[in-house]
């Protein structure tokens, strides 16, 4: 139930490719069979909790696929190594889906799927995962939308009833509604209408993109909440809440062949529908800088967001980029961290990141000022930094840092269930490759200081950027 | 819990059948603007007990870690777990924490745990963080306000785990507090101290832990410009050295390691790590208040109004914490608990309500809140004071008494995925002299809470003439509901007092 801020890529080619076949293929068994590099005999191995893994496959996620005849993707994680599991339904839908004069729709929408379904009253949902030992969520962002539980091993069926009763067919009342209308309104409220810097986020989008899919936020406009309609919903669950258009990933202490027979019992005779068109997705490219100012009621400090347009998420450069944002914010050793807040002592807090989204991305960065603090001197010495990556190759250190957090990334997820099938959903949504689960890190090592120099000439231009500064209004500032 | 009666004719997949029927009845039966100005939406949870449940409780035991004491008195507890290449380590300096600092040298505790990182005698500040990143790892350290504990964390690979392992080492014994890394640091909490300011939850927190806590250093929430001036590197190594003492602190360690090779690395590496003569003087408990208090931080522009309503309860040894956590949790424990369902589910008042209690080796506060947009104060808070007084009037039902329990019991499985929380079991055991078997037993003594115990506790702490209210908000909307609770005291968001009572 959470609106995410940041987010996401587009395989779309492939992705939807993809998607086409998945919806007319026959039986889960057959298509197992067909897929002669499952994780069928690796996975056998892990069964024994005891066992320490083997050197080779010390971090690598084993998982089985297979797809319902409804063209559903289901992808399962036998792991015992705790007496838990976790599962994870995700749909291809986000707000980049959404239609002009309804942003926040799909955010909303994923709110409703909580208010109960044929066999499933309104707030019963998390009653049934809670009392039962279990924590539940879902959430949003302009790419995907996600539902997930984690149980513990003896209430297997029950997550798997739950996201199959609400894919098939959600209750919803007008005044379930209403109701959860004002709540979402509420949660924009608190994220961002009465929280500093809340407004910043919006205008950077709104200013960087051109195209409507991800000019708007995912929590979207109280004015579009205000006009949605229960009708939108019905349309909403029609076009984009189909079986063929979702992933479910299952994580954690089960049998597969359990699992399977209980999801095949559940999900299999959901009706598939026709694939959902995709959203435009053209953003032409920039040619001049844009640059806005916008005062801030709340805020006590300025602030300087700066983006840049880079290619989707899942690419070559992309993964290039991702690097220089480690080498910039990442940890009291990074770049940003050690100019800014240490040594020339202007910042609260620098933050660089090459958000991740199917489509076009942005490469973020944004310096909260100390009171008093200058934001052109800020804008400057992060331009220089931006340069010094154009013209000296990053250090050996540097690269081994990220490749090394990459790896503790990994070793963490092992212990949870709820990361793996949420990772699982999401490399099969944005990219229709689950399989990145065990082989980002690959395309990470694989790019070389050339690599880095490259994609910050190409993409760190002025033209290509987007600067908003957000002000204390004056009003607002203490006496 | 009475639950009303959903509206359960309109469901999708009749629209799967017959779509045009289906949104036609809809629209036939509800209007399809919002209802937010006409009264309550008649949106109400409902249950159907038709989904599949297990009726068994998965039991599970929690592992147990090797306990060991090193002979300069350290307590060290290893959870062996091999089930991921890592290794999470947490020490806790049980004298060195910022209960224990003198009333005029707040943040001394902080500030000297921050400090660890900013050089040692043979690394220096920059020399620490690339060291730590470049080895992916994980180092934090500090002591928040109330806590009787300095908190050293580390985290990161086992195979490269010796490594950050002597950094953890070096930070915590050998740390030198440069002059002018300790200025820079005192510099980074002044530009702080305004920027929190813009926050309504820093706002409601400083003023909720006044309000409660009193003279106890627990009501302490920030630094000030005052107290920043005042710390001095001779401070901090003082602080450091009479306060670091190993026969008060737990060194727990979760992950693949083995247990015995590491207790012999362990003594070798912490052999300079001597004993000190401290006995930290705990402060005198903080008392629950006597009379009500309504104070309200004024905070032009909010569109919600942030409220904490609550008062001292019980600290975590008290025979009472069994029946307060299944109160607790009936109350405000989570999204199907009956604030959540009635302000959120049912009134559309808030994203989030919930309620919770701190409880320390010394008692600390229930508490209950949220955020609430400013027009729903009014209806928020009559809904509050409706659900503390019926917790406290009526008993629970017998199906949500043991819906709770069953809750509380189950979710223990889920702690399992994560070593390093299983290992936090076993710190809080040592760390409040509980008996081995205490969290084996821990279900058992949940399940005998009953639906009298759950009342008694209510009505014994949940007292609405001796509430503590505070409220986070635009001060011209929302003073006047204020007033119907009590004399209310105003404050700005610098935390002045600008007019009402006197505290």
């Amino acid at each position: 139930m959470i609106a995410e801020l940041e987010i996401t890529k587009d395989w779309r080619g492939a992705f939807l490719a993809a998607w086409l076949t998945v919806s007319f293929t026959a039986s889960p068994l057959a298509i197992e069979a067909a897929q002669p590099n499952s994780a069928k005999d690796r996975m056998a191995a892990t069964a024994d909790p005891a066992r320490k893994p083997a050197q080779s496959d010390l971090y690598d996620i084993q998982f089985k696929e297979f797809r319902l005849k409804n063209g559903l993707r289901v992808l399962l994680a036998e792991d015992h190594r705790a007496p838990t599991y976790s599962i994870c339904v995700t749909y291809n839908v986000g707000s980049r889906d959404e239609k002009p004069g309804r942003t926040g729709f799909a955010h909303l929408f994923e709110h409703l799927l909580f208010q109960g379904s044929e066999n499933v009253g309104k707030g019963e949902h998390f009653i049934l995962v809670q009392n039962n030992g279990g924590s539940a969520n879902g959430t949003t962002n302009a790419d995907r939308t996600n539902y997930f539980e984690t149980l513990p091993a003896n209430q297997l069926e029950l997550a798997i009833f739950l996201e199959a009763d609400r894919m098939r067919a959600p209750n919803i009342t007008q005044a379930n509604f209403d109701n959860q209308r004002l709540t979402v309104q509420e949660e924009r409220r608190q994220s961002y209408d009465n929280r500093p810097y809340g407004k910043t986020y919006e205008a950077v989008i709104d200013l960087a993109y051109d195209s409507f899919p991800y000019k708007h936020s995912t929590i979207g406009s109280m004015e579009d909440l205000n006009a949605a309609t229960v009708r939108d919903a019905e349309e909403f669950f029609r076009t984009y809440y189909a079986p063929n258009n979702a992933v479910l990933a299952l994580v954690g202490d089960f049998k597969t062949d359990v699992a399977l027979d209980l999801i095949i019992k559940y999900f299999e005779d959901i009706p598939a529908q026709a694939p959902p068109s995709p959203p435009a997705m053209t953003e032409s490219s920039q040619n001049s800088e844009r640059r806005k100012s916008i005062e801030d009621a709340f805020a006590q400090t300025p602030r300087l967001d700066m983006v840049y347009k880079i290619p989707a998420g899942n690419t070559a450069d992309w993964y290039a980029l991702d690097i220089l944002g480690h080498v910039l914010s990442s940890g009291v050793s990074s770049r940003l961290y050690q100019k800014f807040v240490k040594e020339k002592e202007l910042a609260l807090s620098a933050y660089a990141d090459a958000g991740e989204r199917r489509g076009p991305s942005l490469f973020w960065l944004s310096v909260m000022a100390r009171p008093g603090t200058d934001l052109a001197e800020i804008e400057k010495l992060l331009g220089d930094e931006l340069v010094r990556l154009q013209n000296e190759p990053v250090a050996d250190w540097e690269l081994k840092k990220v490749q090394m957090q990459l790896r503790r990334q990994r070793a963490e997820r092992l212990y949870s269930t709820r990361s793996r099938a949420n990772a699982l959903g999401h490399f099969a949504v944005y990219y229709g490759d689950p399989q990145l689960i065990n082989t980002i890190w690959r395309k990470y090592e694989s790019m070389t200081k050339a690599d880095l120099q490259r994609v910050a000439r190409l993409y760190f231009k002025d033209v290509n950027r987007t600067v908003v500064t957000t002000l204390p209004k004056s009003a607002a500032k203490p006496q | 819990m009475k639950l009303g009666q959903g509206n359960h004719s309109q469901i999708f997949s009749r629209w799967k059948v017959c779509l045009t029927g289906a949104a036609a009845l809809l629209v036939a039966v509800f209007p399809l603007q919002g209802q937010e100005s006409v009264g309550t939406p008649s949106s109400r949870v409902e249950r159907f007990n038709k989904a599949p449940v297990s009726r068994e409780i998965l039991r599970v035991k929690l592992p147990r870690p090797v306990e060991a004491r090193l002979k300069n008195g350290l307590t060290v507890l290893i959870l062996e777990d091999h089930r991921a290449p890592y290794v999470t380590l947490q020490l806790h300096l049980g004298a060195a924490g910022a209960l224990f600092e003198p009333t005029d040298r707040i943040g001394l505790a902080n500030a000297t745990a921050l400090m660890l990182r900013e050089g040692t005698k043979s690394r220096s500040s920059v020399q620490i963080a690339e060291q730590i990143d470049r080895l992916g790892a994980g180092l934090s350290a500090g002591s928040s306000f109330g806590s009787p504990d300095a908190v050293l964390t580390g985290a990161g690979l086992s195979d490269n785990f010796d490594e950050w392992f002597a950094v953890f080492v070096d930070v915590l014994l050998n740390p030198t507090f440069p002059a002018d890394e300790l200025e820079k640091l005192k510099q980074r909490q002044r530009a702080h101290l305004r920027e929190q300011r813009s926050s309504s939850g820093f706002l409601i927190s400083e003023r909720f832990n006044r309000a409660v806590y009193g003279q106890h250093p627990a009501a302490q929430v920030s630094v000030t410009p005052e107290s920043i001036d005042k710390l001095t590197r001779d401070a901090l190594v003082q602080w450091h050295r009479e306060r670091y003492e190993p026969g008060q602190a737990i060194l727990g360690i979760a992950g693949d390691v083995r247990a015995k090779d590491l207790i012999e690395k362990l003594e070798r590496h912490l052999l300079g790590w001597k004993k000190a003569d401290v006995t930290p003087a705990w402060p005198r408990d903080p008392a629950p208040s006597t009379a009500r208090r309504v104070l309200l931080v004024d905070r032009p522009n909010s569109v919600q109004t942030t409220l904490a309503l609550g008062n001292i309860a019980i600290d975590r040894r008290s025979a009472d914490y069994m029946p307060m956590v299944v109160m607790n949790y009936i109350l405000g424990g989570g999204a199907s608990s009956r604030l959540f369902l009635n302000l959120r589910e049912e009134k559309g008042y808030t994203y989030g309500v919930y309620s919770d209690f701190s409880a320390l080796r010394y008692p600390g506060p229930w508490r209950a809140g949220g955020n609430m947009r400013t027009e729903a104060t009014e209806g928020a808070l009559r809904e509050f004071f409706f659900e503390f007084r019926r917790i406290r009037e009526e008993q629970v039902t017998a199906e949500e008494l043991e819906a709770s329990k069953r809750a509380i019991v189950a979710r223990f499985a889920l702690s399992l995925e994560q070593p390093a929380r299983v290992l936090g079991f076993a710190i809080t055991t040592q760390q409040y002299g509980f008996p081995a078997d205490y969290w084996d037993s821990y279900p058992a003594r949940i399940m005998a809470v009953t639906a009298a115990d759950v009342q008694r506790v209510a009505r014994k702490y949940l007292n609405l003439d001796t509430l503590q209210m505070v409220a986070v908000g635009d001060a011209s909307k929302i003073n006047g509901v204020l007033e119907k609770y009590g004399k209310v005291e105003v404050f700005d968001t610098h935390g002045t007092l600008l007019g009402g009572a006197q505290p």
